[in-house]
């Protein structure tokens, strides 16, 4: 007799409560995957868009520039570190760019701003959320030209529309003050605020020459990875490929985006927790279950110790028993989440009513539609969870099962 | 301990506690039982029948003297030895049968082979034999609750023959079926006894069933009140 056959007879005996402990066990593996999934969706959305504001998924630096940003620290000659990172597998796009703080002025009127300046022969709009969301005018074509892309917000305050004049005064790779005239090619309307109204784009070659950096400097050079879980990896093939630079660093999204590195971090944690108490629920149910079937079977599995049956061997066929719940469980659950995941990844649930259009976090827009996906790593956690789980929650009745004592049981009539 | 000596019981008490009062099921007994008897242990309720039975099958522990089978003094076992001692060597039949419910008659009756781990093929050769023998081999696809009293003692019984042990205890084992199927489960007993030279002790207090028994070993208030051989 195979203990899997005897296992799961014993399940099929009592259905009802197999079927309603196995239903528990789907809607845990429902909760997690819209847990997991949203937040994955969600996380990946934050921090892909907060890469196409400038730095990329992983950056490389001129040494010192993220902790202390200046136009002083710049990278005279990026193309070493170029070369590499197009060399690295994942590596969906590399530009140089150059990120400074400067006061624009048209007319009587000035606001302070980021710019960011790029080689607009390179830009590609699926790395640069600035660029898809021009709404009036459109990206500069030269890199050397005068033209400026600029927020709705400052475009606004500045009372500026395309073709128009604009006037930046900055410090340059010295201190010293300079000033450079830009014309409006075009107005972008991104939704968040801070970024419309304190954002610009220019021309790189424009830019180095009103700096002084010469032909080729940047303050970083942006790598956008086909995933932004590879940062890391990516990051550290950099750094060894690099070694020898002392004046460079390389960074991941997390060193220069901290504030929002930290914001997943909290809400990642707040989502692991949520997902241990509804586990710890879901447990209680499952021990529940297994610990009256052990109950009510004590004379049973008494008579199969008495028969030759090893107590290890009945802690065994109790955590069988709950192995063969598990996957009853996880068959329900696939069924369960299924048509809800396809939906939630394909359609998702709009929010915009509830948030509105211009709801950021961290500094970086969130997409008001909530959607799900599911890393293959996270379908696999979930999984091994409610194996786990499942297991844990039978190791207890199990022990019962096999401390039960023959004798005794033989002596109930 | 002679060659066909199997049982050997010596000085064994047994005491409960039943709250503040101390039982003594069995008292100082000695005992032994051979190779191939057809013992009945008799004697009325409280006379500590079931507790020798549970004593010679391992699963209780004397108070104090040693209860010995083929040699071996069980108090020395451990929980799993003794398990894998009783799967081996020792079968049992239930007043209440027991069999396991979610099991056909065949799995019930092949249970202890599949413990023992003995070969598919083997199994099946022999639980069939075994079936065969006690009358069941028609009903082998049956689960315990589709059967009748006899038919699921005589199940029982298979079950507790079919690895061939030292030897078979049966507490009251004709006590739940009724005269028919008693006599029946008597004769069959009785067969395996004579023809394969089975060892078989069990426990009654029942007139018809210790008629039928080469050896009454009468007990009062666990101690030994007469050991009669009968013809």
């Amino acid at each position: 007799m195979q203990l899997n056959i005897l296992a799961w007879r014993s399940l099929s005996r009592n259905r009802r409560r197999t079927l309603i402990t196995g239903f528990s066990i789907a809607f845990g593996i429902f909760l997690a995957v819209t847990f997991t999934g949203s937040g994955d969706y969600s996380y990946t959305s934050m921090i892909d868009t907060g890469a196409m504001m400038g730095q990329g998924h992983v950056s490389v630096a001129a040494a010192g520039y993220n902790a202390r940003p200046a136009l002083s620290r710049w990278l005279p000659d990026p193309g070493p570190a170029m070369e590499a990172a197009r060399g690295q597998a994942g590596v969906s796009g590399v530009y140089p760019r150059i990120m400074g703080q400067g006061m624009f002025a048209a007319g009587a009127r000035n606001v302070g701003a980021v710019f960011l300046a790029v080689d607009p022969a390179r830009e590609h709009a699926g790395h640069n959320f600035f660029v898809r969301s021009i709404v009036e005018g459109e990206l500069f074509a030269e890199g050397d030209g005068r033209g400026a892309v600029i927020g709705a917000g400052m475009a606004e305050k500045l009372n500026l529309r395309p073709g128009k004049k604009v006037i930046l005064t900055v410090t340059d790779r010295d201190g010293q003050l300079t000033s450079e005239l830009f014309r409006v090619s075009g107005i972008f309307r991104t939704g968040d605020r801070a970024a419309d109204s304190g954002f610009v784009l220019l021309p790189l070659d424009r830019v180095r020459r009103t700096l002084g950096y010469g032909s080729g400097g940047v303050t970083f050079v942006a790598v956008y990875l086909d995933d932004q879980r590879s940062a890391n990896g990516v990051a550290r093939e950099l750094t060894r490929g690099l070694v020898s630079r002392q004046d460079v660093e390389v960074l991941t999204w997390r060193e220069t985006q901290p504030d929002l590195s930290g914001l997943i971090a909290v809400d990642r944690l707040f989502n692991y927790l949520l997902q241990l108490l509804v586990g710890m629920i879901i447990a209680a149910g499952i021990l529940n279950t297994m610990l009256m079937s052990v109950l009510e079977r004590r004379r049973e599995l008494g008579i199969m110790m008495a028969l030759g049956m090893t107590p290890a061997q009945i802690v065994r066929l109790v955590l069988i028993e709950s192995f063969w719940l598990g996957c009853l469980g996880v068959a329900m659950g696939i069924v369960l989440t299924a048509p809800w995941f396809h939906y939630m990844s394909q359609t998702g649930i709009d929010l915009s009513r509830l948030i509105g259009e211009e709801y950021s976090a961290g500094g970086v827009l969130v997409d008001p539609v909530m959607k799900m996906r599911l890393y293959r790593e996270s379908g696999a956690a979930i999984l091994a969870a409610v194996f786990m789980l499942t297991l844990a929650a039978a190791v207890y009745p199990a022990f019962r099962a096999g401390g039960i004592m023959p004798v005794d049981v033989i002596k109930e009539k | 301990m002679g060659d066909d000596m199997i049982v050997r019981l010596a000085g064994v008490s047994r005491v409960y506690m039943q709250g503040n009062i101390e039982v003594r099921a069995v008292d100082n007994l000695d005992l032994t039982i051979r190779k191939g008897e057809f013992s009945a242990l008799c004697g009325p309720s409280g006379s500590g029948k079931t507790t020798i039975l549970n004593l010679i099958g391992a699963l209780d522990a004397p108070t104090s003297g040693t209860v010995s089978l083929e040699g071996r003094n069980l108090s020395a076992l451990s929980r799993g030895e003794l398990s894998r001692f009783r799967r081996d060597r020792i079968g049992f039949v239930f007043q209440a049968y027991n069999l396991v419910p979610v099991l056909t008659a065949y799995e019930n009756a092949e249970f202890v082979l599949a413990l023992q781990n003995v070969p598919a093929p083997e199994r099946r050769k022999r639980v069939m034999a075994v079936l065969e023998e006690v009358g069941m081999a028609g009903y082998i696809d049956r689960r315990p609750d589709e059967l009748s009293g006899g038919q699921q003692q005589r199940v029982a019984i298979a079950r507790a023959v079919v690895s061939e042990p030292a030897i078979v205890l049966a507490d009251e084992p004709t006590a739940n079926v009724d005269t028919e199927a008693a006599d029946t489960i008597l004769d069959l007993m009785e067969r395996l006894n004579r023809n394969k030279g089975m060892t078989f002790l069990f426990s009654t207090h029942d007139q018809r069933v210790m008629r039928r028994a080469g050896r009454l070993i009468r007990l009062r208030d666990g101690r030994l009140e007469a050991d009669e051989a009968v013809q």
